[in-house]
C-alpha cells in the first residue's frame, strides 16, 4: 500500500496512544480522567482511518475510510456527553466523582 | 443509497422510532402515567414483531409483509451496508422478544414513577439498535448499532438517578462499553486498513490471504476484544456481575435477555461471516482454537462462580456468562447444526433468564430481599409464580420438557457429528451442564423444602413474615408468557428446529 | 529523512507527550489545557496526511466542543477549580510506560532515517467527502443520529433538576 517505514510510524504512534488510553483506564481513578483516557484510544481509531485512507489505492477506497473517520468522530463526542451526564447525576447524589471512593463496584 | 431507499426497508424499525419520539413527546406535554407510556411502547413492539414475523414468511401473516421476500436471503452486493437475511429475522424477532417481556412487566410499576417516560424512550431505541445489528453487513454498521444500544442501555441502568447503586452500575457499564467501542473501532480501523473495506462480504472474499497478514490478524483480535467485553466472555467478564446486580430488575432483564445478545450476533457477523466465505464452513485453526478455549473457560468460570454466590441477582449474573459459553461454542464450531443450536439456545435464554430476573423483581417488589435464603418457604406463599420460577429454572439447567433440554441438546450434537476437538467441547459442556444443576437445584430446595416461618432475617425475630404484595398484571402475563413458551416449545421444538435450520444454513450459503 | 517525515516526527512525538501529560499532571485545569493541545496537534497529523476537512472537523469538535464540555464537567464537579486531589501524579508504572513509548520511538526515528521518500497522501476535495458520507455512507450517519436521539433523551433526564 505504501512505503513500510511510514505505516510503521502512523501504526505505533497510534498504537502508542491506544496503549496509553488503556493505561489511563486502567490507573485512573478521577472519572474526568477516564473520560479523556477513553477519547485518546478513540482518535488512536480515527487516526488509523485517516492515515489508510490518504495512501488507499482509490478514491472509493479512500473516501470510506474518511467517511468512517467523521461518523466515529461524532460518535465520540455523544459519548462524552452522555458520560458527563452520568456524572453530573452521581456528583449531585454523592458529591464525588472519583470512582475508587465513590463504589462498592470496584472496577 | 438515498435515504429514502433507507426508510422504506426499515419500515417496521421505524415504528419502534415513532413510538420513542411518541413516549418523549407525551412527556414534554407532561402525561404523567406510566401507563400511557408503556402501551405506546407495547404497541410498537408488538407490531414491529408482527411485521418481522410476516417477512419470515409465518402464515396467516402475509399481508403485512414490509420486505418483499425476493430480498431474504438474496445475494448482496460488496458495497452493501445491510441484508436482510432470515438468520437476522430470526434475531430480531427474539430481540423483540425480549423488549417486549420486559416492557409488559414493567407496566407493574408504580403509575406514578418518575423516569418512566425515559425508560420507554430508551427501551424502544435500544431495541432499535438491536434491529439494526440484525441486518449489519458493515464493520462500522454495526459497530454504530451496538452504539445505540449502549448508549440507551448505560441511560437504562441509571433511569432512576436519585439512588446511588444503580448511577454507579451505570457509571461502570458506561466505562467498560466506552473501552470495548475502543477497541472494537480500532480493529475496524486496522480491518479497514488490511482489506481497503469495512464490509464484512470484502472482508471474507479476500481472507485469510488479506493484503497483509499481521494488520488483519490484529484487527480481529482486538474486535475479539472489544466484542469479548459485549458478550462477557471469560476475561473480560467481571463487570457484568455488578452492572446486573445494581441495575434495576427489569433492566437486568433487558440487559441479560436482550442487549447481551445483540453482541452475540455481533460476534456470529464478524467471526463466521469473512471466515464463511474466506475459508469454507469452519473457521481456520488458530482462531477456532481459541474460541473454543474462551467458551470453555466461560461457562465454566461462570457456573463455579454461581455455585458460590447468596445474592440471587448475582447468582444468576454468573450463570447468564456461563450461558454465553454455550452460544460461543456455536460460533467456535461454526457448522449449520451449531448455528442452529446457538440460535435455539440464545431464544430460550430469552425467555429463561429475562424471565428469571422478571421473577426476581416481582419477588422483590413483594418485598422479599435479595438473598436466595431470602426466598425460603416461597413455594407454599407464591404457588402459580414459584412453579413459573421452578419452571426457568430447570430450563436453564437443561432437564428435559422444557425449552432449555432441546437447546442444549441440538447445541451437543452439533459439536459431536463435527467430530475432533469438538467432541472434548460437547463432554466439557456437558459436565458444565451438570455442575450448574447444583446451584439452580439449591434455589428449588428453599422454595419448596425450607418452612416460611422462623427468623425474619431483617428484625432477627421469629415469628411469621410479612404478608406479600400484590404481582400486578403487567408482571403476570410477562411471566406467564415466559412459561408458556418454555413448556410450549419444551415439549414440541419442531416449529422452531425448522425455522432456525433454514436460517443457519441460509446464512452460510450466503455469507452475511 | 525528508520534510514530511521530520514534520510527523515532530507531531508524533507532540501527540504522544501531550496525551501522557493530560493523565499525569496533578491539576485538572492543566489536563485539559494537555488534551486540548493533543486534539490541535492531532488535526496537524491530519493537515499532514491531506484530509483537510478531518483536520477541521478535528479542531471544531475535539479542541472546540469537547474541551469545553470537558472543562464544564470539571467546573460543575469540583468546588475549587484548582484541585490537587484527583490527579495521582507520577509513579513508577508512569515512568515504565513513558521510557517503554520512547523506545518505541527510537526505533522509529531509525527507520524513517533511512526511509525512502514514496508518494505522498493522497488529497481529495470535500466535495467528493460530503457526496461519500451523505449518500453512500448516509446510512452510518443515520445511525449516528439515533445514537444521540438516545443520549439526548437519557442525558437531558439524567441532569434535569427534578420536581420533587
Amino acid at each position: 500500500m505504501t512505503d513500510p517505514f511510514a505505516t510503521a510510524g502512523f501504526l505505533g504512534l497510534s498504537g502508542a496512544l491506544l496503549v496509553i488510553g488503556l493505561f489511563g483506564i486502567l490507573t485512573r481513578r478521577n472519572f474526568i480522567l477516564l473520560l479523556i483516557s477513553i477519547e485518546i484510544a478513540i482518535n488512536a481509531a480515527v487516526l488509523n482511518f485517516v492515515y489508510f485512507a490518504a495512501y488507499a489505492p482509490s478514491a472509493p477506497i479512500a473516501l470510506e475510510g474518511q467517511s468512517a473517520a467523521v461518523v466515529v468522530i461524532a460518535l465520540a463526542a455523544t459519548e462524552i456527553a452522555v458520560g458527563l451526564a452520568i456524572v453530573l447525576a452521581l456528583n449531585r447524589v454523592r458529591g464525588s466523582i472519583n470512582v475508587a471512593e465513590s463504589s462498592e463496584l470496584k472496577l | 443509497m438515498s435515504y429514502t431507499v433507507v426508510l422504506e426497508e426499515f419500515l417496521p424499525a421505524l415504528l419502534l422510532l415513532g413510538g420513542a419520539l411518541l413516549v418523549f413527546l407525551a412527556d414534554v406535554v407532561r402525561v404523567r402515567r406510566l401507563e400511557v407510556f408503556g402501551g405506546i411502547a407495547v404497541a410498537a413492539i408488538v407490531g414491529t414483531l408482527g411485521s418481522v414475523l410476516a417477512d419470515l414468511g409465518t402464515p396467516y401473516l402475509e399481508a403485512f409483509r414490509t420486505i418483499p421476500a425476493s430480498v431474504v436471503d438474496a445475494p448482496i452486493a460488496p458495497g452493501d451496508l445491510f441484508a436482510f437475511t432470515s438468520l437476522g429475522l430470526i434475531f430480531q424477532g427474539i430481540f423483540l422478544l425480549a423488549a417486549l417481556l420486559v416492557a409488559l412487566a414493567s407496566l407493574s410499576r408504580p403509575s406514578h414513577e418518575r423516569g418512566a417516560a425515559v425508560f420507554y424512550g430508551l427501551l424502544l431505541l435500544a431495541t432499535l439498535g438491536m434491529m439494526f445489528v440484525a441486518v449489519a453487513a458493515d464493520l462500522i454498521f454495526l459497530l454504530l448499532a451496538l452504539e445505540i444500544t449502549a448508549i440507551s442501555s448505560y441511560l437504562l441502568v441509571g433511569y432512576t438517578r436519585r439512588d446511588p447503586r444503580p448511577l454507579e452500575a451505570s457509571m461502570k457499564f458506561y466505562i467498560i462499553g466506552a473501552l470495548s467501542a475502543a477497541l472494537s473501532f480500532f480493529g475496524a480501523s486496522l480491518i479497514y486498513g488490511a482489506y481497503g473495506s469495512t464490509s464484512l462480504l470484502v472482508v471474507g472474499h479476500t481472507y485469510p490471504a488479506g493484503a497483509d497478514g499481521p494488520l488483519a490478524l490484529a484487527g480481529f483480535a482486538f474486535l475479539l476484544v472489544g466484542l469479548g467485553f459485549e458478550v462477557t466472555l471469560v476475561p473480560f467478564h467481571m463487570w457484568a456481575v455488578d452492572v446486573y446486580d445494581g441495575a434495576p430488575h427489569d433492566v437486568s432483564a433487558f440487559l441479560a435477555g436482550g442487549t447481551k445478545k445483540a453482541g452475540l450476533f455481533a460476534f456470529f457477523l464478524v467471526f463466521l461471516t469473512p471466515v464463511v466465505i474466506g475459508a469454507g464452513a469452519q473457521l481456520s485453526g488458530s482462531l477456532e482454537l481459541l474460541l473454543a478455549i474462551l467458551a470453555v473457560a466461560t461457562m465454566t468460570v461462570g457456573n463455579v462462580a454461581a455455585l458460590m454466590q447468596d445474592q440471587m441477582k448475582r447468582l444468576l449474573a454468573y450463570s447468564s456468562i456461563s450461558q454465553a459459553g454455550y452460544m460461543l461454542l456455536g460460533v467456535a464450531i461454526g457448522t449449520a447444526p451449531a448455528i442452529e443450536g446457538a440460535t435455539f439456545q440464545i431464544f430460550a435464554h430469552v425467555v429463561l433468564k429475562a424471565g428469571a430476573f422478571l421473577v426476581v423483581g416481582a419477588v422483590a417488589a413483594m418485598g422479599v430481599g435479595p438473598f436466595v435464603r431470602d426466598y425460603r418457604g416461597l413455594g407454599h406463599r407464591r404457588p402459580v409464580l414459584s412453579v413459573a420460577f421452578a419452571l426457568m429454572l430447570l430450563g436453564l439447567a437443561g432437564i428435559p420438557l422444557t425449552i432449555g433440554f432441546f437447546s442444549k441438546f441440538v447445541l451437543f450434537s452439533a459439536a459431536v457429528e463435527a467430530g475432533g476437538l469438538f467432541v472434548w467441547l460437547a463432554v466439557a459442556g456437558v459436565l458444565n451442564s451438570a455442575l450448574s444443576v447444583f446451584y439452580y437445584a439449591r434455589i428449588l430446595r428453599v422454595m419448596y423444602m425450607e418452612p416460611a416461618e422462623g427468623t425474619d432475617p431483617a428484625t432477627g425475630t421469629d415469628g411469621p413474615l410479612l404478608p406479600l404484595g400484590g404481582l400486578g398484571y403487567g408482571r403476570a402475563s410477562a411471566i406467564a408468557l415466559c412459561a408458556v413458551v418454555i413448556v410450549l416449545f419444551g415439549i414440541d421444538p419442531a416449529p422452531l428446529l425448522t425455522a432456525f435450520q433454514s436460517g443457519a444454513s441460509h446464512f452460510l450459503a450466503l455469507g452475511v | 529523512m525528508n520534510l514530511e517525515s521530520g514534520a510527523f516526527l515532530v507531531l508524533a512525538a507532540a501527540a504522544v507527550a501531550t496525551a501522557l501529560l493530560a493523565l499525569l499532571v496533578r491539576e485538572l485545569v492543566h489536563t485539559i489545557l494537555w488534551i486540548a493541545s493533543f486534539f490541535i496537534v492531532l488535526s496537524g497529523l491530519y493537515f499532514l496526511l491531506q484530509a483537510n476537512f478531518l483536520g477541521v472537523l478535528q479542531l471544531g469538535v475535539y479542541a472546540g466542543a469537547v474541551t469545553i464540555l470537558l472543562l464544564f464537567g470539571v467546573m460543575t464537579t469540583r468546588r475549587r477549580i484548582f484541585s490537587r486531589e484527583a490527579a495521582t501524579g507520577i509513579g513508577p508504572a508512569s515512568i515504565v510506560l513513558g521510557a517503554g513509548i520512547i523506545a518505541v520511538f527510537g526505533i522509529l526515528v531509525a527507520g524513517l532515517a533511512g526511509a525512502t521518500t514514496g508518494s505522498g497522501p493522497n488529497s481529495y476535495p470535500p466535495a467528493l467527502l460530503s457526496q461519500a458520507v451523505f449518500n453512500v455512507y448516509g446510512p452510518w450517519l443515520l445511525l449516528v443520529g439515533f445514537v444521540m436521539l438516545a443520549a439526548l433523551g437519557g442525558a437531558i433526564y439524567l441532569v434535569r433538576e427534578g420536581r420533587e
